[in-house]
């Protein structure tokens, strides 16, 4: 009935899917993370103009679909003589979404170091500089990497609609398979398994990492 | 023609609302559906049977960490073959957003009945209460205001997730507007950029109200 | 402190208390009564109120408890009563018991071993293998005993009127009209009248914790349990809440507190237990005695906990 053979013959198709949603969400994230770091700087300093930016852009980013969002670049850019491939489009797609979606996690680790916090330091005689880089800024870190993770883990499952835009990710391979071979349960099996091998071991970490940072519980 | 010229075409804009009506169709079918999945499983999750928590933390986290488009493949070729359902492509889409929203909303709903602190039912009972009187007076508002602004914002994500549904070949909003493009191929070489813009817009205005009042729900009820 | 007539409260009081207890309490208790197959039940179980002025309104005999992974019981064969109108303080190290034992009598907290009596009427026997979970008591005699807690947790989504009127409407059935003006009038004792439609949130500590003491009072509780009701308090805020509390000693109010505010336990109670490690070490009617010439060993160990001194040779008096 259900045929294991497929399965073993097949999954090297899923692996290489596999690694290109990988590729795209790595260089997705890694994009989102700057452009998130880059706006939660810009929400802190007190430079009016630069906010309502940010604000505008997290806005619009936040309340709109990543597929929309890629069709608009696919088939919307070229008309303005911009034509990226892809890859590229998948990557500024996953990174606009993603970096107002980081940079609310930066900046909510950042408003979550206490004031107290700095009070003390300055009584001890601290510079700015060094409250920031040895007091703030780890405390911060720590207290993101709950919302980073999380994050991370939502990217890379919104990266699996890039197959609307032509990409041969583990849905492309999947929809192809299932077209091709009516091996319905088999290519959904290896659907499954190869999205819990790559999200179940990063929400493991996740927790981990959560735990790790939770300094006020130890 | 322009693009401006293509929207302001009679039957454009009209097509394209009635296709945005399909989709809010499925919003609100979805988001009126997880309600009662959502009450119970928050509920179960809650309750002191370890098999029970156990079976609900399976189906939560299954459904949470698969990709939302995955989900709507499994649903639409797989179960509707294994249990020889007639299941339509938006049919599919309904029922596996109500699965997951339900997961999500039910996890909203244990953590805002976890975050009430044991007084609450302290006070309750020495003053006489009864457990059901302690529910729906006491703790269950509670639970409610608490839930709220996260809850709203499921819905917006909801709404998000609907867009999915054309690649199930649903004719919603996005499946009309490629139909457009397609028609107007060369009266309108630059439809795309134009109907896209457009679908991208009307979304941004469903989902941006329902942001601001998330935030404002939870700026309202901060206190508690 | 604004005076007020105290013979013109006490007597409606009473005749309130009079009337909520013959409406319902009575029916209910009895009903309480007959769920229990008790081996130790009073002939006067059925007694009305005005019979067992001599019948201490708490007693509480031998009671035990363990809590579910413990190795030692938390309480140990605890016993003592508290006679109608009168006050008992008890006092202890944390840890020693002294919550669990006011949470055990307000049925929060099973016990294993032991009866607890109100009046008379057995209203908790321990079982010993029940060890977690609510005591089962049915509400009408929930609504004997008034507890208020650390934590002051008024119930957010109500108003301060809706709070002190939700139980005696919903358990009690009273009219809703009278248990409005009552709760008025108990809110006047307090000066609170004018908060009456403030949300819990608006309010400060202390003036969340007298509305919590007004829940409490308006189900005419025969005995109120306060369990350290000003610890999370600030310091201006203690004063207006314990005097509070020494009014309602002034009118009768049979109570058991629990506090660390060793000057007002001086000045409230009428009796004094020492809990230290579950048991009963020391007891006494005689408080101002106890706070000032401690007899046992115990007592000014734990009294001693509370004064300061310094070790350098110079006396106060002489450093200028």
């Amino acid at each position: 009935m259900f045929d294991w053979s497929f399965v073993t013959r097949y999954a090297p198709f899923f692996v290489n899917g596999a690694l290109i949603t990988l590729y795209i969400s790595v260089l997705g994230i890694a994009l989102s993370i700057g452009v998130g770091f880059v706006c939660a700087l810009a929400e802190i300093t007190r430079i009016p103009v630069l906010r309502q930016i940010v604000r505008f852009y997290i806005e619009l980013s936040r309340n709109t679909p990543l597929l929309i969002q890629l069709y608009f670049l696919y088939f919307g850019f070229p008309k303005l003589g911009i034509v990226w491939s892809s890859e590229t489009c998948a990557i500024v797609g996953l990174g606009f979404l993603g970096g107002s979606y980081m940079s609310e996690a930066f900046r909510g680790g950042l408003q979550t170091v206490p004031a107290s916090q700095y009070e003390a330091a300055y009584v001890l005689g601290l510079s700015k500089w060094q409250t920031l880089r040895r007091l703030v800024l780890p405390q911060a870190f720590g207290l993101c990497v709950p919302a980073l993770v999380a994050n991370v883990i939502f990217l890379i499952k919104e990266s699996s609609v890039v197959s609307a835009i032509a990409l041969a990710d583990v849905m492309y391979v999947t929809r192809d398979l299932i077209g091709m071979y009516y091996s319905t349960y088999e290519s959904l099996f290896l659907l499954i398994v190869t999205y819990l091998v790559i999200l179940l071991p990063i929400s493991l970490f996740g927790l981990w990492l959560e735990r790790r940072f939770d300094y006020e519980r130890r | 023609m322009s693009g401006v010229e293509l929207l302001l075409q009679p039957s454009v804009l009209p097509r394209l609302l009635s296709g945005l009506w399909v989709t809010v169709w499925i919003a609100v079918v979805s988001v009126a559906g997880s309600i009662p999945v959502g009450l119970v499983t928050g509920w179960l999750m809650t309750r002191r049977n370890a098999f029970v928590r156990f079976l609900m933390r399976l189906y939560l986290d299954f459904i949470r960490i698969m990709p939302q488009l995955a989900l709507l493949f499994i649903a639409f070729y797989g179960l509707a073959r294994l249990w020889n359902w007639n299941l339509d492509a938006t049919g599919a889409c309904v029922l596996v957003f109500i699965l997951w929203g339900g997961a999500e909303l039910g996890d909203l709903v244990r953590a805002a009945l976890q975050s009430i602190p044991a007084s609450q039912y302290d006070s309750a009972y020495v003053l006489g209460l009864s457990t059901w009187q302690t529910y729906t007076r006491i703790i269950i508002p509670l639970a409610l205001r608490r839930m709220l602004p996260a809850s709203v914002n499921l819905a917006t994500r909801i709404v998000k997730t609907t867009s999915l549904a054309v690649l199930l070949g649903v004719v919603e909003v996005v499946k009309v507007g490629q139909q457009i493009i397609d028609v107007y191929r060369f009266r309108c070489p630059d439809g795309a950029l134009w109907i896209y813009g457009a679908i991208f817009l009307m979304y941004f205005f469903i989902c941006w109200p329902l942001s601001l009042l998330a935030r404002h729900l939870e700026r309202k009820w901060s206190h508690d | 402190m604004t005076e007020f007539a105290q013979s013109d409260l006490s007597q409606s009081d009473l005749s309130q208390r009079d009337l909520a207890q013959s409406d319902v309490a009575q029916p209910s208790l009895a009903q309480a009564n007959l769920a229990r197959d008790t081996s130790t039940r009073d002939a006067s179980a059925q007694a009305s109120p005005a019979d067992d002025s001599d019948k201490p309104a708490l007693s509480v005999r031998h009671l035990t408890k363990t809590y579910a992974h413990a190795t030692s019981p938390v309480l140990n064969d605890v016993s003592f009563d508290v006679p109608k109108g009168k006050v008992f303080v008890v006092l202890g190290p944390s840890g020693s018991g002294k919550s669990t034992l006011l949470r055990a009598i307000a049925g929060l907290e099973p016990i294993q071993g032991g009866t607890i009596a109100l009046h008379g009427d057995v209203i908790d026997e321990g079982k010993p293998g029940r060890l977690t979970g609510r005591s089962k008591r049915a509400s009408a005699l929930r609504t004997r005993i008034g507890m208020v807690f650390q934590s002051y947790d008024l119930f957010p989504n109500k108003t301060v009127l809706g709070n002190i009127t939700l139980a005696p409407t919903l358990v009690l059935k009273r009219k809703s009209s009278d248990v409005r003006d009552e709760a008025m009038q108990l809110l006047e004792r307090v000066h609170l009248a004018d908060r009456a439609n403030s949300w819990p949130h608006e309010l400060s500590g202390g003036q969340r914790q007298r509305v919590a003491i007004c829940r409490a009072l308006i189900e005419h509780p025969e005995v109120l349990l306060l369990d350290e009701i000003t610890a999370a308090l600030d310091p201006e805020m203690v004063r207006e809440v314990l005097d509070v509390v020494l009014e309602l000693a002034d009118n009768g109010q049979t109570m058991v507190l629990v506090t660390h505010e060793m000057r007002f336990a001086e000045a409230i109670a009428d009796h004094v237990i020492l809990l230290e490690d579950g048991s009963i070490v020391d007891s006494t009617d005689d408080p101002k005695e106890f706070f000032t010439h401690p007899q046992s060993e115990r007592a000014k160990k734990f009294l001693g906990s509370f004064e300061y001194k310094r070790h350098d040779s110079q006396p106060a008096s002489d450093r200028s």
